[in-house]
């Protein structure tokens, strides 16, 4: 079986860095400049096949006119949006209506960072790469609070304390289903995590366990980024646009762009703990079978893996309806959170006693 | 809604437990829902929306649609309108006026003009169930556009004269020419009388020209403006005036 070298841009950087300055500020650019496009054209992406997508499930054709089958339909949008006038509501608090918007694309910058596209495209491997994901998604809250607050609107403050309520609920029983990977894998950092998934993934390595932690992970990622049917903070029907009501232009695209992109994340860390990552699928033991699915590169398989469950979203989104305030608090702490520590006793018995496939030690 | 022996409404007695069979039809149902969709999502075929102006040639209009009201001709050239008015009666908003005459050689209340303001008209198919000949249909034909409100005024008659059965009972081609003459969709009470329209060409949204579908027993065509009608039609504009 062929072994994977992970060498992260930050350490070509650090690599570069003693030998001459400008090799290394020209890897840091590379980083910089990878992400800021990777976030403007994934985003752009995103939209264009979250349209076709719906309107498929919905008996439409979607964008048709602009390009062929409307592929510069998002282009023709994005450019709409940066010539909008940026209104600021006068009673506002400028200060911090300016500012949120930026807090909750940081959040999503920073979760990007750390994501391993393929062995050789990921910008940093932190050894407590899963606990900084957990912990800078929550600066997304901190964001829409923000916004919400500083509207001085009812619409956009309601939507902003209900995000607040619903993220960190949910965050409870999203790291409870990370756990169980990391408790499987032995390690927090990404590119381990993937590594130790050469195996199998986990998804199926650790029989019910890995399904389980995965449902209920997707779940509380969905209410964290506020998708359908969690998309409470913005509820069009009840909160007109919920925290965002008093935005537009850039600063709406802004939040609209790190809604994509977090979905891309989720998408990018289920993929990455349950799916493997980069890693192609392979079952122990099987060399022919493993050597075959790695004709495919890493890159392509995380590609797939993270589009699928993008897939995954969007159907969620086109069937679910929305939950309504209380269902949603019942659903977290009444469902998944016994749900997921159960399964994380089950987790800790397992690894203990090596009741999965390929134990690692 | 439980019912209790007093005749009072109390509520459900509250049912514990059950938090696996709850999960289970939950995600039962979520499946179903998401079977469902996935089914019109895999099936281009379900797609429902036209592409209108490319599709223009191969577009077909459905049953049910409203729009330009016609008077159907069939093979012959020659309708079915008795010109009994009931149409006009049935009509909320005054859209239909039917013009009348005497017939020449029949001496009989004939159809000489069946006038439909389309500006006015709400589509709301009463002329069509009123009818009790089942003369008058709603057509697909949407493309309706014009730059002059006038131009909204149609004559749905092709000719002026009786009905087609009465018509076919003459066999004689010529004694059949005799009693009936053509119209036209603006002649008659309409400004422009469809002549100049800006932009030139085919009039925006009216009908086919009559020569297209003119009577197949003509053998000598009147002219459009016959002089036996246009006293009929000048009455007809004066009237319109007034409003």
């Amino acid at each position: 079986m062929s072994s994977w070298e992970v060498k992260t841009i930050a350490q070509r950087a650090a690599e570069a860095m003693p030998e001459s300055v400008l090799a290394g500020a020209g890897y840091v650019l590379l980083a910089v400049g990878f992400a800021a496009a990777f976030m403007a054209l994934m985003g752009m992406a995103l939209i264009y096949a979250e349209r076709k997508v719906a309107a498929h499930f919905q008996c439409r054709l979607g964008p048709m006119r602009v390009g062929p089958h409307g592929i510069f339909q998002t282009v023709a949008d994005t450019i709409k949006l940066l010539f909008k006038e940026d209104i600021v509501p006068s009673q506002s608090d400028k200060l911090l209506h300016l500012f949120a918007p930026y807090l909750s694309m940081m959040a999503t910058l920073l979760a990007l960072l750390v994501l391993p596209m393929s062995p050789v495209v990921q910008i940093a491997d932190m050894n407590i790469g899963v606990l900084y994901v957990t912990a800078v998604t929550g600066f997304g809250v901190l964001g829409v609070l923000l916004a919400g607050w500083s509207s001085n609107n009812k619409w956009s403050l309601l939507g902003a304390m209900r995000a607040g309520a619903q993220i960190i609920s949910y965050e409870v029983s999203a790291t409870m289903a990370l756990l169980v990977v990391v408790m499987f894998s032995g390690s927090m950092q990404l590119s381990k995590i993937v590594e130790s998934q050469a195996e199998g993934w986990w998804i199926w390595r650790a029989p019910v366990i890995g399904l389980v932690s995965f449902v209920i992970f997707l779940i509380a990622s969905l209410a964290e980024i506020s998708r359908t049917p969690f998309d409470l903070p913005e509820g069009e029907s009840e909160l007109t646009a919920g925290f965002h009501t008093e935005y537009s232009g850039l600063r709406f695209a802004m939040f609209f762009l790190a809604e994509f992109i977090n979905m891309f994340i989720v998408a990018g860390m289920a993929a990455t703990l349950f799916l493997g990552g980069w890693m192609p699928f392979h079952i122990g033991g099987f060399d022919t079978f493993n050597s075959v699915m790695d004709l495919l590169p890493p890159g392509a398989w995380f590609s797939l893996k993270s589009g699928l469950v993008v897939f995954l979203i969007m159907w969620f989104r086109w069937t679910f309806p929305r939950l309504r305030v209380d269902q949603l608090m019942k659903l977290e702490w009444k469902i998944l959170l016994p749900i997921g520590f159960v399964n994380l006793f089950a987790a800790a018995a397992s690894v203990v006693f090596g009741w999965y496939f390929f134990p690692i030690r | 809604m439980v019912v209790s022996e007093s005749n009072q409404v109390v509520a459900p007695p509250i049912q514990r437990g059950g938090f696996f069979s709850n999960l289970a039809t939950g995600l039962k149902s979520l499946l179903k829902g998401m079977g469902i969709t996935f089914h019109y999502f895999s099936r281009p075929s379900t797609v429902v929306t036209q592409q209108y102006p490319e599709n223009r040639a191969t577009l077909k209009m459905f049953d049910r649609y409203r729009m330009r009201l016609s008077l159907p001709h069939d093979e012959n050239g020659f309708h079915k309108c008795t010109a009994c008015t009931i149409c006009e009666q049935a009509c909320p908003n005054s859209s239909i006026r039917i013009v009348s005459r005497k017939g020449a050689v029949t001496n009989k209340t004939e159809l000489d003009r069946f006038i439909w303001r389309m500006d006015s008209c709400t589509f709301c198919n009463a002329c069509v169930v009123a009818c009790p000949f089942s003369c008058l249909k709603m057509s697909g034909d949407f493309e309706c556009s014009v730059y002059d409100k006038s131009l909204l005024v149609f004559n749905l008659t092709r000719y002026a004269g009786p009905t087609s059965t009465v018509l076919m009972k003459v066999t004689d081609p010529q004694e059949r020419a005799k009693m009936w003459e053509p119209r036209d969709v603006y002649s008659g009470p309409v400004p422009l009388r469809g002549t100049a329209v800006p932009g030139g060409g085919r009039t925006l949204g009216a009908p086919e020209p009559v020569k297209a579908s003119a009577p197949v027993a003509a053998p000598t065509p009147a002219p459009a403006t016959a002089p036996a009608a246009s006293a009929t039609a000048l009455a007809v504009e004066e009237e319109g005036g007034k409003k």
